[in-house]
């Protein structure tokens, strides 16, 4: 019984796998970027320092990732901390130095609200 | 079996996985993310119950009660382990197809170049590889056991993943249990700490591709008992090599001071080599282990033993004739297959408890039915089982018929893959 328990679980894992994938390739692209983007100032950015609240500021841009962070593979302890901050070393050190995929960089562009001003 | 023995298996698993759980229970996270975190750390403390489980100790054994159990519950922990890992990043991506079903995907992707994600997925690849060799039947002993060995290879791996994380208390502590257990198997178990050293004596065939070996402790003999089995692993005589592996084999007589009779019947390569094997021959034994006798009762008793399975049945009667009234079923393929029919015979000529029934049930599947006793004359009996598993399996619903199921029925299945 153990052993059709598994194979069953096994098959329906990769059936599953496959329908998150199909998902992931059939689902709409983002919406581009607003051509002109609002400029936020650093102050403005350190106002949303909470994990619900989150904005951070990553190679010039601003983004709001308080929606993406319960989903953010590592512990809250490590990300929280940049909420309201400049991150830009943090996300591109993460992990023993090695920087974010770059599948990672166009999903963060998803949650682009801006671009800091100095 | 005692109450002890019988919730301790139970209580510990409920220990690593609440445990494992309750240390790590998210807060004010979505439900699929909170459910997915909570399938990992379960399986991730099921792992650690089911590494413990394969320790073969004789003291742990005895504690919980006894070897097979402990396989049995170390086959289930692990399957159901693997059921929640499997389904842990899958709710994980389910919790993220609410924001976009792309992010759901880059939440499961192999692609995502992310060292986390790559042990996570190295880990399930391993488990599956690791349970598809286990759950195949027909592979030879050794490369089954390598195969098997991947599936400690995939704790480690996910355990990485874990750390790949962000090092914790918690993932600190199923570190250093994981470690713990494993090494503990190699060390006491797979390279032999826990043996203790013995010499072949003596060997006589004693039927076809079958001899009983009788093995002289060289320190302090393990404790035994009849009716129980040891792990023995032959090394090297004058001229012979043995295949060193550990090998589960019933005692066929514990006689004084610590020496022990075994039963060998060629069933594999190294048992079949084991045959040929030599007086002087240096031997590691590990146990004792098994509870097979241990619930025998003033009752009266029948006795079905299958070939080989009739050794733990010669090594209580060599040990002294129970007071209990028994019948003593003995069945073999051919007169040739039948292994100590002389000392049987003889120890049924002088006692008159005894009923000895001798049965050659030739090659095919026999009608066991026509050697049973009928049902009014097993009334009030105690069964015990010893015999391959295809017989044993074969005579459980006919005894079942008879009246003898449940706590009537005894047996041990001596699987240990």
């Amino acid at each position: 019984m153990m052993r059709r328990l598994a194979y069953f679980a096994t098959v329906t894992f990769w059936l599953l796998v496959l329908a998150f994938w199909a998902g992931g390739r059939l689902a709409p692209p983002p919406a581009p970027a607003a051509a002109v983007e609002r400029g936020i100032a650093l102050a403005e950015v350190a106002r949303h320092d909470q994990p619900e609240d989150c904005w951070m500021v990553i190679r010039g841009g601003v983004y709001d990732v308080g929606a993406y962070l319960p989903e953010h593979p590592s512990r809250p302890a490590l990300v929280l901390p940049w909420c309201g901050k400049e991150a830009s070393e943090a996300y591109a050190t993460k992990g023993k130095g090695k920087p974010h995929s770059a599948a990672a960089d166009a999903l963060l562009e998803e949650y682009r609200i801006g671009r800091v001003e100095p | 079996m005692p109450a002890v023995p019988f919730l301790a298996i139970p209580c510990l698993v409920a220990i690593l996985v609440g445990g494992a759980i309750f240390w790590t229970f998210p807060e004010a996270l979505p439900f699929w993310r909170s459910l997915g975190i909570v399938l990992g750390w379960g399986g991730c403390g099921l792992l650690l119950a089911s590494l413990l489980l394969m320790v073969r100790e004789a003291r742990l054994a005895r504690w919980l009660g006894g070897l097979e159990r402990m396989y049995r519950w170390h086959h289930g922990t692990g399957v159901v382990a693997y059921l929640c890992l499997l389904a842990h990043p899958l709710a994980l991506a389910a919790g993220a197809w609410e924001e976009s079903p792309r992010l759901a995907w880059q939440t499961l992707s192999p692609w995502s170049e992310s060292w986390p994600v790559w042990a996570g997925w190295g880990s399930l690849l391993l488990l599956m590889a690791g349970l598809a060799a286990t759950f195949r039947r027909g592979l030879g002993y050794r490369i089954w056991r390598g195969l098997h060995g991947l599936l400690g290879v995939a704790v480690l791996v996910g355990l990485g993943h874990l750390v790949l994380l962000g090092l914790s208390a918690p993932i600190l502590a199923a570190l250093i249990l994981a470690v713990a257990f494993l090494g503990w198997r190699l060390v006491r178990v797979d390279f032999g700490s826990a043996a203790r050293p013995y010499t072949v004596a003596a060997v006589r065939p004693v039927a076809r591709d079958m001899v009983e070996i009788a093995l002289t402790p060289l320190a302090e003999p393990i404790a035994a008992q009849v009716g129980q089995f040891v792990l023995v692993a032959f090394l090297r005589g004058e001229h012979f090599r043995g295949c060193g592996e550990f090998h589960p084999f019933t005692l066929s007589a514990v006689d004084p001071p610590g020496r022990l009779r075994i039963g060998v019947k060629a069933l594999g390569d190294c048992t079949r080599h084991i045959q040929a094997i030599e007086p002087g021959v240096a031997v590691r034994v590990q146990g004792s282990f098994g509870v097979f006798l241990d619930a025998a009762v003033a009752a009266p008793q029948f006795w079905i033993a299958g070939g080989i399975g009739i050794t733990p049945f010669l090594a209580a009667l060599r040990g002294g004739m129970p007071a209990q009234s028994i019948r003593l079923l003995y069945l073999y393929r051919h007169d040739a297959d039948a292994a100590f029919v002389d000392e049987l015979q003889a120890i049924a000529a002088q006692e008159p408890g005894l009923t000895l029934r001798l049965q050659a049930t030739g090659d095919g599947i026999p009608d066991l039915r026509q050697w049973l006793p009928e049902a009014a004359d097993l009334v009030g009996h105690e069964c015990y089982l010893c015999g391959p598993p295809a017989l044993v399996a074969a005579l459980r619903p006919l005894l079942e018929e008879r009246g003898l199921a449940g706590r009537h029925l005894h047996f041990e299945s001596f699987d240990f893959r």
